[in-house]
């Protein structure tokens, strides 16, 4: 199935094309992966994450669908 | 003993009193706010010879504690015409704290209105008003080199001036405070405290802080100490150690927006197709291509340094940041996407000394009316620059959204309080909302930033989309936020306190080391349950009641895209926020 992944701030350079700045990539992953192993894949920090699958917030085990849009950030605030 | 230095505008008198003992637990906002409720009749005209114009540094203010120089700037406020506390970074506040000054509070209005006058404070606390007539009109930028001139060599100031937007009385103005660079960029941004100003004469203070010390503590050995912990929790939270130097308060705008709570033309979506180009990101990409700076404190002593100067292309200063609210507000409320754009609107408004929140929000609002077509960035900056004009649609939009949407007939015109919201919308991220809606100073995010738990994971979480805790959320916020802008604490070092205990009982260990005083957890936060009392008492006065503490209706009855969510939260867990007031005003002997 195809998910879109964004990846923001300064996990932005661990896209796997190298080519940090501008966020989104569609991936091919098979049916029922869950975040964890998306994480696992890209080799993101083991740091605190914030995690958006569809615009709300996720857990990491769980499941993507096909479709989905899954966005990390790293701790960031501001305001 | 600290000491209050009053300034007379109607006889030009200053003199010097004590700090009353009543108040020897309070600096900042809890002065500012304290000092308003009792000497400010409630009715009173915010424009008038009764409102008063108070500065204060915070209880920790003069000292080395970690972030400890935000100025707290009060008064009624003419755009709310409730109480204000409007706070800034820059270099005010220490220097105000390191000469023992609790406050400086102007009263009065000058005989002559077309007088301009300059407030002189030497290192030594001697003041005195000078006559600057010339300068009438300036800018702030303009204001600034010209008080340099008025220095001499080697002298270390601080200044505070108004635009020509306080000066007219636009109910959008804001009070510059100069950073470390002596750039006037720092702001006692929201609730028309330029106007007040104006209306006191005064265009510009400066204080001296050259050859002083920091202050001297009751116990320096552990007032070291507790600073030591206090520091490392700031600079090894990831928020506060990474996040925010690395890219600054815009860092938001791609969260914000992913979580669909980023209002985009006048809040009638929850995200903007143009983020990209205003978000942080962006930004430090733009401002290290061309040789800006992106990672320096607004004041001395700040360790999380969050802030940067954008750069026009040959490299020269151009403004400020920009901050979030202001990318948001000049950027997805008019939908303009360039960073540049938002840039030069930004440099108007601090030039002009208008608040940028307002300012973005009476723009969208003006757009929404189709007088102007929204991304229309010239157009904005056409319409900014009419608000000192003196015509009839800049003074509209000087007085901000509410009197702009009024005048031009828009549905949704987003203000609690009649002070506009800022750059969370409500609906998807309902904590943000129970503060828009409660908090005594109108639509304000700073003042119970429930964004941490309902965005960002930080202390703890609270689903964004349900009402459940929000409420508690929000109070528990609040009285917070009261007590550090109490203590002079920026309020970026919450993010840290959320999550580390021992951060909070550093700054516990750091005011009682400071005073000589113990002071417990509780002790701390009854300053913030005492300065939320203040300033809830004298908007009763001033007439507010339950009926103020609600969010625009179409918040609650217009679903929100990309959710399709409205604001839930029922009005008797809003009206409960504040259920402290009653026994805290009772403990202080007021009503």
């Amino acid at each position: 199935m195809n998910v879109d992944v964004a990846l923001f701030a300064s996990l932005t350079a661990f896209q796997p094309d190298g080519q940090a700045g501008r966020h989104a990539r569609t991936f091919s992953v098979p049916a029922g992966t869950r975040i964890a192993e998306v994480i696992s894949m890209l080799s993101l920090p083991d740091q605190p994450r914030v995690i958006f699958v569809n615009g709300r917030h996720a857990p990491e085990d769980q499941k993507l669908c096909e479709g989905d849009r899954l966005a990390i950030f790293p701790p960031v605030a501001g305001g | 003993m600290r000491e209050i230095m009053r300034v007379n505008m109607s006889d030009l008198s200053i003199t010097m009193e004590p700090l009353p003992e009543k108040w020897a637990r309070y600096g900042g906002r809890a002065l500012t706010s304290a000092i308003v409720f009792t000497e400010v009749p409630a009715g009173a005209d915010p424009l008038g010879p009764e409102n008063k114009l108070v500065f204060a540094p915070g209880l920790l203010g003069g000292t080395t504690a970690p972030n400890g120089g935000r100025l707290s700037v009060g008064a009624k406020s003419p755009l709310t015409g409730g109480i204000k506390e409007a706070n800034s970074g820059g270099q005010a506040a220490h220097a105000l704290g390191k000469m023992g000054l609790a406050a400086v509070i102007v009263e009065g209005t000058p005989a002559d209105p077309s007088a301009a006058y300059m407030l002189v404070i030497e290192p030594d606390k001697s003041a005195k008003l000078q006559r600057v007539d010339a300068w009438k009109g300036m800018g702030n930028y303009e204001v600034a080199d010209a008080i340099k001139t008025t220095r001499p060599a080697g002298d270390k100031f601080a200044t505070i001036t108004n635009g020509p937007a306080g000066e007219m009385g636009l109910k959008a103005s804001g009070i510059a405070i100069s950073d470390t660079k002596g750039y006037p960029n720092r702001f006692a941004g929201r609730g028309g405290l330029g106007a007040v100003m104006g209306t006191k004469g005064l265009k510009a203070i400066v204080v001296s802080d050259t050859g002083l010390k920091n202050l001297e503590h009751a116990d320096k050995e552990a007032f070291q100490a507790a600073v030591k912990t206090f520091s490392h929790a700031l600079t090894s939270h990831p928020v506060s150690g990474e996040g925010l130097p690395t890219y600054g308060t815009n860092v938001l705008a791609n969260i914000i927006n992913e979580a669909g709570g980023y209002p985009t033309r006048n809040f009638s979506n929850g995200r903007f197709e143009g983020v990209e180009g205003i978000s942080g990101e962006t930004q430090r990409e733009i401002t290290l291509a061309r040789g800006g700076n992106v990672k320096h404190g607004c004041h001395t002593g700040c360790v999380i340094q969050c802030s940067r100067y954008y750069v026009h292309e040959d490299g020269s200063y151009w403004t400020k940041g920009p901050e979030y609210e202001t990318a948001w507000a000049l950027g997805a409320d008019c939908g303009i996407s360039s960073m540049d754009d938002v840039a030069e609107l930004d440099r108007t408004c601090g030039d002009l000394g208008l608040d940028t929140i307002e300012m973005g929000a009476a723009l969208g609002v003006y757009m929404d009316s189709g007088a102007l077509a929204f991304g229309d960035a010239e157009g904005a900056l056409a319409a900014l620059k009419e608000t000192v004009s003196g015509s009839e649609l800049g003074r509209t939009l000087g007085d901000g959204a509410e009197a702009t949407g009024v005048k031009f007939g828009v549905a949704h015109i987003p203000v609690v309080k009649h002070q506009a919201l800022p750059a969370y919308d409500p609906r998807p991220i309902q904590g943000i909302g129970v503060t828009y809606a409660t908090t005594t100073m109108g639509a304000d995010h700073t003042a119970g930033y429930a964004i941490t738990a309902n965005v960002l994971g930080v202390g703890g979480t609270v689903d964004p989309l349900k009402p459940e805790g929000q409420a508690e959320l929000s109070k528990n916020l609040q009285i917070a936020t009261g007590m550090l802008d109490a203590m002079g604490l920026c309020i970026f070092v919450a993010f840290p306190v959320l999550d580390i205990p021992e951060a909070f009982t550093a700054i516990v260990d750091m005011v009682s080391a400071h005073t000589g005083e113990t002071w417990s957890v509780d002790d701390v936060l009854a300053v913030g349950k005492e300065t939320l009392t203040y300033e809830r008492l004298f908007n009763a006065h001033a007439g507010f009641t339950a009926a103020d503490d609600r969010l625009p209706e179409f918040f609650t009855t217009v679903p929100l895209a990309p959710h399709d969510t409205v604001f839930t939260v029922t009005d008797a867990e809003l009206d409960a926020v504040f259920d402290f007031v009653e026994e805290t005003a009772a403990g202080l002997g007021i009503s």
